[in-house]
């Protein structure tokens, strides 16, 4: 079974860390990992298993932290879960083992500030060119104002006919 | 050795002249979506390019979190206009898996069927779109008149041309009869026949194959490199399919073929894109004569338990995939969407180097971008 | 009398702009099909340009997004005087479902004078060619 292999290929790289294996629908495996193993485990997978497809990177924002979810795919559904800090979250850029990465992890960096070190291209992927580099749109705030149906940018015009 | 003026004067302006930066901006007859690049050619040939996305950046992730479970089957359905059955699918499968609910067969057949139907009203729109972009007006005209045949089918089991509403959390709310079967069979069957007579007419048109043999190659290690899926990945010999590799809805049930080419050029995926449409067409057959009896929906709790869940299908630009993570209310904490063409886009710079400016749009329309997709 | 000749070449000749300025692509795909066979508004006179200075008409889908924003504005100045816009789709009648979306600021109305709104979503390219229709009456 490859994903006994992979989690007994882990175990070996990361004596220190206890691995688990936890069953998540829709036929996922989720491995919660610390931020400075992600790098050596994407490692293990490419080099030793070849698998390299990486589905894409999800961040969030837990309230506690930041949490990146790397979605991986070789025949089944593997995850590799960590959680940073929510004041500076960086962590190592995949795109030297897998170039693929660097749309995900530069929409991460936009949406959230996570810094991802030695990314080669960290400009903002999907956000406009004018957009408040503060101002993160996946963070959990109290601040809506954002979403506001009838939110105006300062030099804005309208010409709806009864505004 | 000394150079004589007129060598030196030449080396000169042909250093400074080669080099032009061409925008193919928002607005571009080629593009039926607003992209931006920024083409660095050096006489006819480009160099470089870069990419610029986020003109149709709409912020349904944050807009997710703002709705409920229920609502979010319609927000997500519009994040793309060609293939929102395939969003709506990906979605309700995951809620339906966080809810823990059991989806009748009639349901997963039906919605098997509008899965395959959409796939074939989105390739031959692709196959338009690519022969109207090489010239080929004649290609867009005929398959956008056939493709109508697939839009009144889904028109008549949902109501909508291209935006259908048919899923449900819990199942699909349409149902068909017998007299209907029979009928979408029977133009299904006059589907295939002029489908078989566009392959044929692109098989033996030459100037087609010229414009397109050899344009935007992608090697199976640089698909790989760039985690690329769909018929853009299996036309470089890379064998990933959802529909085969993780059965979702009705696919457990069903035979068919995965297509694979070899050349990874825009000919090999015009050369998967259009079997592949001839096999969804046999596997809508086969849906539509062993649907089985039974209810088309269970009911579903508003209130998602806390969990999380990761959904995945074959859309038919390649693998989408869903992370969604409930905490218990009924609105999503988290709605994450990844669309098959955002790791094409990657691959474009490496495409589009080396190649002609006029051979550009033959590029662009052969990686069938969507851009609604990407953005999101 | 010149220009009735000149209102009558423009009610049978509008040469329409296509822009998507941030929609889902359901309005863009059903704008493309009125060129199709089935559809076909060629024979109202209607040829789909490639550049705005040749447009009379603008037909733009979508909410208008921060990024198109201007180039929306752009394409809108180049189009030589008298040109219409037109609202094709929910969307850039008023943001529908993405109102509150915060890279979205709304319809095309937030941007440019529309002349005429076609609602749907998405819209039916029988409602596209009612509104153009009604739209050519008034010129």
């Amino acid at each position: 079974m490859l994903m006994e292999a992979i989690l007994q290929a882990l175990r070996e790289t990361f004596p220190a860390e206890t691995i688990e294996a936890r069953a998540v629908p829709i036929g996922e495996t989720f491995v919660a990992l610390p931020p400075d193993c992600l790098h050596p485990a994407a490692q293990v997978l490419v080099e030793r298993f070849d698998l390299r497809h990486l589905s894409t990177i999800t961040g969030q924002d837990t309230g506690s932290a930041i949490e990146l979810l790397y979605h991986f795919w070789d025949g089944g559904g593997l995850t590799l879960r960590t959680s940073l800090p929510r004041e500076e979250p960086h962590i190592a850029t995949l795109t030297d083992l897998i170039p693929g990465a660097a749309f995900y992890e530069r929409e991460v960096c936009e949406m959230l500030g996570v810094t991802f070190d030695g990314h080669p291209d960290p400009r903002a992927l999907l956000l406009p060119d004018d957009w408040d580099k503060e101002q993160l749109p996946m963070r959990m705030t109290n601040d809506q104002s954002i979403d506001h149906p009838t939110k105006r940018l300062p030099d804005q015009e309208t010409h709806r006919p009864n505004d | 050795m000394t150079t004589r003026p007129s060598d030196y004067l030449t080396k000169r302006l042909t250093d400074q002249m080669t080099r032009i930066t061409i925008p193919i901006g928002p607005q571009h007859p080629a593009l039926k979506e607003p992209l931006s690049f920024l083409l660095t050619v050096e006489g006819e040939r480009i160099v470089e390019s870069v990419l610029r996305l986020g003109y149709v950046h709409r912020g349904i992730e944050r807009i997710c979190q703002n709705r409920n479970y229920v609502q979010n089957v319609h927000v997500v359905e519009r994040v793309c206009g060609i293939c929102s059955h395939i969003h709506t699918t990906v979605y309700c499968q995951g809620v339906e898996a966080l809810l823990g609910l059991q989806v009748p067969p009639r349901a997963l057949y039906l919605r098997t069927l509008l899965c395959e139907l959409e796939r074939i009203h989105s390739h031959m729109l692709w196959l338009g779109v690519l022969a109207e972009n090489v010239g080929f007006t004649t290609i867009f005209m005929y398959a956008w008149r056939d493709r109508e045949i697939v839009l009144d089918i889904m028109e008549e089991l949902s109501g909508g041309r291209v935006a259908h509403a048919v899923n449900v959390i819990g199942g699909v709310r349409v149902d068909v009869d017998e007299p209907q079967v029979d009928s979408i069979l029977m133009r299904l069957d006059e589907l295939e026949q002029r489908i078989e007579t566009l392959l044929g007419v692109i098989q033996h048109e030459r100037t087609f194959q010229v414009r397109t043999r050899g344009v935007g190659h992608l090697s199976a290690e640089q698909v790989r490199r760039y985690c690329v899926v769909g018929p853009t990945a299996r036309a470089s010999g890379v064998d990933v399919d959802m529909r085969r590799d993780a059965p979702y809805a009705a696919y457990d049930r069903l035979d068919f073929r995965v297509i694979t080419a070899e050349e990874g050029d825009v000919w090999a995926r015009t050369m998967v894109r259009v079997p592949e449409t001839i096999e969804s067409l046999h596997m809508c057959q086969q849906l539509l004569t062993g649907l089985p009896d039974g209810p088309t929906t269970v009911r579903a709790r508003r209130r998602v338990p806390p969990g999380e869940v990761v959904s995945r299908a074959e859309a038919p630009r390649g693998e989408l995939i869903y992370y969604i993570r409930s905490d218990g209310s009924d609105r999503p904490a988290r709605v994450k969407i990844r669309t098959p063409t955002l790791p094409a886009l990657s691959t474009l710079p490496d495409q589009l180097r080396g190649v002609h400016t006029a051979d550009v749009p033959a590029v662009l329309a052969g990686v069938d971008l969507c851009i609604a997709c990407a953005d999101r | 009398m010149l220009d009735r000749i000149v209102r009558w070449a423009r009610r049978k000749s509008p040469w329409i702009l296509h822009f998507n300025s941030g929609g889902c692509n359901g309005c863009d795909i059903e704008i493309l099909d009125l060129l199709t066979p089935r559809y076909d508004v060629e024979r109202l006179g209607i040829l789909k340009e490639a550049s705005p200075r040749h447009a009379d008409i603008l037909l733009c889908t979508g909410p208008v997004t921060r990024q198109s924003r201007d180039r929306l504005r752009r394409i809108y100045e180049q189009m030589p005087a008298p040109r219409w816009v037109v609202a094709v789709g929910s969307c850039s009648c008023s943001g529908a479902i993405f109102r509150d979306g915060y890279n979205v600021l709304g319809g095309i109305d937030q941007v440019l004078p529309v002349d005429m709104y076609i609602p749907g979503c998405p819209c039916r390219p029988e409602a596209m060619i009612d509104g153009l229709v009604r739209l050519l009456g008034t010129i």
